[in-house]
């Protein structure tokens, strides 16, 4: 196993005494004496002063374990020490309930001495302690962005009075939120804050991510973002330990595979049970989490892993944990995790990924390629919580073995490759940016129920204005807010009175009073996938597919005939296309980056050092069929009739060029990073292409408005199409990014 | 007539001085009523009946803007002037007929600090109207040759019967022991337990000696005691005045509002068959919180029939003697009659002192239903208070005239103040001086949803 740990440490120069600790108020330097810390952490040093003087919002970005907490609680503390309010004063908002119960216990021993009261409230607090801050409102409240929405819904009148004198917001975990629901829901709540209390609130935000500290200080303050203060630590980071292991399956033999509805995974069976193995000898005897990336995989590994423990006569300590199991068993899962008494090895799809609390891991294991960046940084987040422990991370990539009839996709061992080059990305501290464009009209209809819940009825002119003009959602105009009006009137979710305002209708007030309305997110659904005459299985459908379009599943080719989407049910036929690349995205959108990685991976030479004896062999083949398909002067080949096309963008643009390749009249397969062209010569392809760069490329909304099983966030159902198909243009199409594509593929193409 | 009455000058500021502010005035509502003499006549008999010892239910129904809680106001007054004693609230999410969370108690609370009596019309009454009874009791034990005592515990046995009224009338009687040992902290106990003060029976206990206090769950039970107790005291009887009740309709849950409305039939019952002794009940809502079958009073199926309005009464055909009375809304001629009112109370009475001709106030309202079209019959009260913000514009500046500043008046759509981003912030139209230039984002680009209907 390889460690990677970045080397650095306090500035040696800075030997005298320290300007932020004069700062501090005498009460917290005698608690730092007491401490007996040797220094201040470089970033607590650089965050006092910010956090004491001036009035900017600070985001402070170090690795797990750096100081951040009491890089921005020592300030806060100074602050609060000796001028008590009968308010909160400081509210700290965390996205774990753990987590929160450990900087509960933190942040009472250094406020026992300071005498300023500290309060937790989340799920699992008592009501009485809910009570009691509500009586007498004082010193910080730690909670979870769902409690706060409760708080909202519950308790919205006393909002403003509850944080009168509130001075600081701090949002742990800051990295977790830009892009998800629940992220837009934050900065809705934030927002909301701010318009209770009729002014403007510090936020403190605290990010384990080094990488894109523009996008957020973006996120943290979207309209003054460039007034947000980075304090970005120079310590050492958290030790890594990293392994990738490669796995070759034998070379395939068609006349196994579908139809004998045995085996409905792409997974080649050898492969796993020798997965299996690993993971059954690695892991026993610690809490670890397994990320396999569909129910399939989870419940097979699961089952596997208990009958290696039975047929080994050791108790069993694997579970399965997905969005279909009950939740009963779901919750015995956590609370065994949770409770750290008894080793136990959790195999999950996303669904641990985020939100939920599972206390700390020893290691991560993730089978087959993570479905990105910024997911594998979550996963492998949830190892090495505790000071001092490394993070651990297993990956495991099984690839086909090549015979005459490999596709060229096959040969280039792109899950290996694009394994690596997330790696290496994750390593360099980058990750995905959200999809900023996005609509969230998910989250806009949770809102706006929570923000009518709280103040009884609000008007449809004051409500856009809240949320829309300015606020989270200001890509949500006004006629597109009135159809959403319209809609969940419709839904019964809203009525209006007679002065016009909106209140809840009897299915809103249901909806807005069932304890699951205060979560923004879901856990994706799994889809059934039905042929003609066989169940096929299912698997997680994260965007949206339009009849016609062509999937792989259990090895093959499907191409689907029509979308039942209340039944979350997919009817696809056989596509008759041969077989298709094992590896076609997992449904997760691959960003523009790590394609340019994997392309520099495939361009360089080096073998990393966190690859195994098979991973360098197969990361070796990969490279010489990227040499021998001339992949380094082309992105167009010619296969045997068709024209494959490697864009190296991230997949809304592959999307978007597939889309645009069947509005030219093609017949256009995406397969993940690449798009086949049936029976059309590159020469062809590119000529039909170029009609684009003559007449223009169609609007996006005109080229999603083909798209089905558009409902797939928590409050979509609600929602009219027209929003979103917007929703669906702005996350997953990209015109511009084909555009310099086509610019690319044509200018090369006139050159030659 | 009215024109030809003189105004006190008293009457007059207050008057100006609530509609300035978009509040109905306290006194002197007699100065700007306009219209509605059958539904004043019908709630007079009313008052009449309670004060005989009888009991009354209204509900008062009418569109927002149609004049409900002046309505009301007026009710209050002439129940002062017949010696009943009053009081109101506004419901609202936190003060409700029925809750767990400490609103019911709160909406007590309300009710017995706004409790006026004529002598106090202002609130505040409840200490008076203790002192009284104990005096007429102090009395009449002279006469009697009785203790106090005794006269106290034979008066207070018509409590005894009803709910909790046993502790209710040991608190009086812990009044008057604070009264005969000038024990201030007793007494004021004492006014604190009947004004629903007290959080819990604890304290209630240590203090008062009481096993329970007035919460939740008891709050009607507590009304009606005390509208016996106020007879007691010399009083016809109590009214009492709840005022938006769509707060009820906006709860959250069916279950809440069903534990309310069924305070409503609860109070329904007890008048229509006597069981309340001097107690009325006047209460205003809007059309929706009546009529809507899914979340209004018709939702709740024994609320419904009794409430069902005569079905002989048929357009054009009035019936006010019923549970329910109709207010319609203000028509334009009630509205011109109704400025010309204001214009005759800031004149003082005065002809000679009108600020506007009467074709200065068919201006200004041909300008308001153009800036915000026939919106404005249904919002009088923005209508009315920059009406009032213009004629004192004209009565500190004589040497401008009413047809240069009507150009200035900027009449908005209702803002809920806890909405309005922090930068914006006075922004909302309060300054009628200001210029259209001046005000961010009015007009144009909000229209669309200011006039929002759902389909």
């Amino acid at each position: 196993m390889i460690s990677s740990q970045s080397s650095g440490s306090a500035d040696p120069e800075d030997t005298g005494p320290s300007r932020a600790f004069g700062l501090l108020h005498e009460k917290v330097r005698r608690w730092i004496w007491d401490q007996r810390w040797q220094e201040l952490h470089d970033i607590q040093e650089q965050a006092i002063p910010l956090i004491l003087e001036g009035e900017r919002d600070v985001i402070l970005a170090a690795a797990t374990a750096g100081g951040k907490t009491e890089a921005a609680f020592l300030p806060i503390c100074t602050k609060l020490v000796d001028a008590p309010r009968p308010s909160i004063q400081a509210l700290y908002i965390g996205p774990l309930r753990a987590l929160i119960n450990d900087q509960f216990q933190r942040l009472e021993l250094l406020c026992r001495d300071l005498a300023i009261p500290v309060h937790r409230w989340h799920g699992d607090v008592p009501q009485g302690r809910k009570r009691a801050v509500l009586q007498q409102p004082e010193g910080i409240l730690l909670i979870t962005p769902e409690s706060l929405e409760a708080l909202y819904v519950l308790h919205g009148l006393r909002v403003p009075t509850l944080f009168r004198d509130l001075a600081y917001v701090v949002i742990d975990e800051l990295h977790a939120y830009p892009g998800s629901e629940r992220g837009r829901q934050l900065q809705s709540l934030l927002h909301r804050l701010e318009l209770a209390l009729h002014r403007r609130v510090r936020r403190v935000g605290l990010s384990a991510t080094l990488g894109d500290m523009a996008m957020s200080a973006s996120f943290l303050r979207p309209q003054e973002h460039a007034d947000v203060a980075v304090v970005v630590s120079r310590a050492a980071g958290q030790e890594i330990q990293l392994l990738l292991k490669g796995y070759r399956e034998g070379p395939l033999d068609p006349a196994l595979r579908p139809g004998d509805g045995d085996d409905t995974e792409g997974d080649e069976s050898l492969s796993r049970f020798a997965i299996a193995d690993h993971l059954f000898g690695t892991l026993r005897g610690e809490h670890n989490l397994v990320f396999a990336n569909s129910r399939t995989n989870v419940e097979w590994y699961a089952d596997r892993l208990r009958v290696r423990s039975e047929a080994a006569r050791v108790p069993n300590e694997f579970f399965p944990h997905h969005g279909s199991l009950a939740r009963e068993l779901r919750e015995h899962v956590e609370e065994r995790l949770k409770e750290q008494a008894t080793p136990t090895t959790v195999v999950s799809t996303s669904t641990l990924e985020m939100g939920i609390d599972i206390g700390a891991v020893k290691s991560i294991a993730q089978i087959g390629c993570p479905p990105s960046v910024a997911s594998l940084r979550q996963r492998l987040g949830r190892s090495g919580r505790r000071r001092g422990d490394p993070a651990i991370l297993r990956l495991y990539v099984a690839e086909r073995g090549i015979d005459p009839n490999t596709l060229p996709q096959d040969a280039l061992r792109i899950q290996l490759v694009q394994t690596v080059a997330m790696v290496q990305l994750l390593l360099a501290g980058w990750c995905e940016p959200p999809a900023r464009k996005a609509l969230h009209p998910s989250t806009l209809v949770q809102q706006l129920l929570s923000i009518i819940a709280q103040h009884g009825a609000v008007s449809a002119a004051d409500a856009w204005r809240a949320l829309c003009d300015g606020g989270p959602f200001a890509g949500v105009d006004q006629s597109m807010f009135a159809m959403i009006l319209q809609t969940l009137g419709k839904h019964d979710l809203l009525t209006q009175l007679g002065d016009g305002t909106l209140t809840l209708g009897l299915a809103g007030e249901r909806l807005v009073g069932h304890y699951t309305f205060y979560a923004a997110f879901q856990t994706p659904e799994e889809w059934s996938l039905v042929a003609p005459n066989a169940i096929l299985g299912t698997l997680p459908v994260l965007h949206p597919f339009s009849e016609g379009a062509y999937l792989i599943f259990a090895g093959r080719r499907w191409k689907v005939t029509s979308v039942e989407e209340e039944r979350r049910t997919l009817h696809v036929v056989p596509s008759g296309a041969g077989l298709p690349p094992s590896f076609a995205g997992m449904g997760a959108v691959i960003h523009e980056r790590v394609r340019e990685e994997m392309r520099r991976v495939y361009l360089a030479d080096d073998l990393p050092a966190f690859l195994d004896r098979e991973a360098r062999s197969l990361l070796a083949e990969g490279r010489e069929s990227f040499h021998r398909l001339r992949l380094d002067s082309s992105d167009v080949i010619d296969h045997g009739g068709d024209t494959i096309l490697f864009p190296w963008a991230g997949d809304t643009t592959v999307s978007t060029l597939t889309l645009l390749a069947k509005a030219a009249a093609l017949d256009a397969l995406e397969d993940g990073l690449s798009v086949t062209v049936r029976d059309a010569t590159p020469a062809r392809f590119l000529e039909r292409m170029r009609t684009f760069t003559r007449e223009g490329l169609p609007a996006p909304t005109e080229l999603a408005t083909g798209m089905a099983n558009l409902r797939r966030e928590k409050f979509d159902l609600y929602l009219p199409t027209e929003a979103l198909i917007a929703d669906c243009a702005a996350r997953y199409l990209d015109l511009d990014g084909a555009e310099r594509v086509l610019a690319r593929l044509l200018g090369s193409a006139s050159q030659r | 007539m009215k024109d030809a009455q003189t105004i006190r000058p008293r009457e007059r500021d207050a008057v100006l001085q609530s509609l300035r502010a978009g509040v109905v005035p306290r006194q002197g509502q007699h100065l700007i009523q306009v219209g509605r003499a059958a539904e004043v006549k019908a709630l007079l008999a009313e008052i009449e009946r309670i004060a005989d010892g009888g009991s009354g239910f209204r509900l008062v129904i009418g569109e927002y803007g149609a004049g409900k809680t002046f309505f009301l106001y007026l009710v209050r007054s002439i129940a002062l002037e017949k010696k009943l004693v009053t009081m109101h609230a506004d419901l609202g999410p936190d003060r409700r007929l029925h809750a767990s969370g400490g609103q019911a108690r709160s909406l007590f609370t309300e009710l017995t600090r706004n409790l006026a009596t004529r002598a106090k019309p202002d609130g505040g009454a409840l200490p008076s109207i203790i002192e009284r009874f104990v005096t007429s009791a102090l009395q009449d034990a002279g006469t009697r040759g009785l203790s106090v005592a005794k006269v106290i515990q034979e008066r207070m046995v018509s409590l005894s019967e009803l709910v909790a009224g046993y502790d209710f009338a040991a608190v009086v009687h812990a009044y008057w022991k604070g009264h005969e040992d000038g024990n201030e902290t007793l007494k004021g106990d004492a006014v604190r337990w009947l004004r629903g003060e007290f959080t819990t029976k604890t304290d209630a206990r240590a203090a008062l000696g009481v096993r329970t206090i007035i919460d939740d769950a008891n709050v009607y039970d507590a009304l009606k005691l005390l509208a016996r107790f106020v007879r007691l005291a010399g009083y016809g009887g109590l009214l009492v005045c709840l005022d938006e009740l769509v707060n009820l309709y906006k709860l959250p849950s069916t279950q809440a509002r069903s534990a309310n409305y069924e305070q409503i039939l609860r109070m329904l019952n007890d008048c229509f068959q006597g069981a309340a002794v001097g107690l009325g009940l006047v209460l205003g809502g809007t059309p929706e919180f009546l009529l809507d079958p899914r979340k209004g009073l018709y939702s709740y199926e024994a609320l419904k029939s009794r409430l069902a309005e005569n079905s002989f009464a048929a357009p054009g055909l009035v019936d006010f003697t019923g549970p329910t009375i109709r207010l319609t809304s203000l028509t334009p001629e009630d509205l011109y009659v109704l400025l010309s009112r204001i214009r005759h109370v800031y004149a003082g009475g005065d002809k000679s002192r009108y600020l506007v001709s009467d074709e200065g106030i068919q201006a200004f309202m041909n300008h308001c239903s153009q800036r915000i079209g026939d919106a404005y019959f249904r919002t009088p009260r923005s209508t009315v208070k920059h009406y009032v913000d213009l004629l004192a514009v004209l009565e500190q500046n004589p040497h401008t005239t009413w047809q240069e500043q009507l150009g200035h008046v900027e009449i908005q759509q209702e803002r809920n103040p806890d909405l309005v981003p922090p930068e914006e912030e006075g922004a909302p139209g309060d300054d009628p001086t200001r210029g259209a230039g001046a005000t961010p984002k009015a007009g144009g680009d909000d229209d669309q949803l200011a006039k929002f209907r759902l389909g």
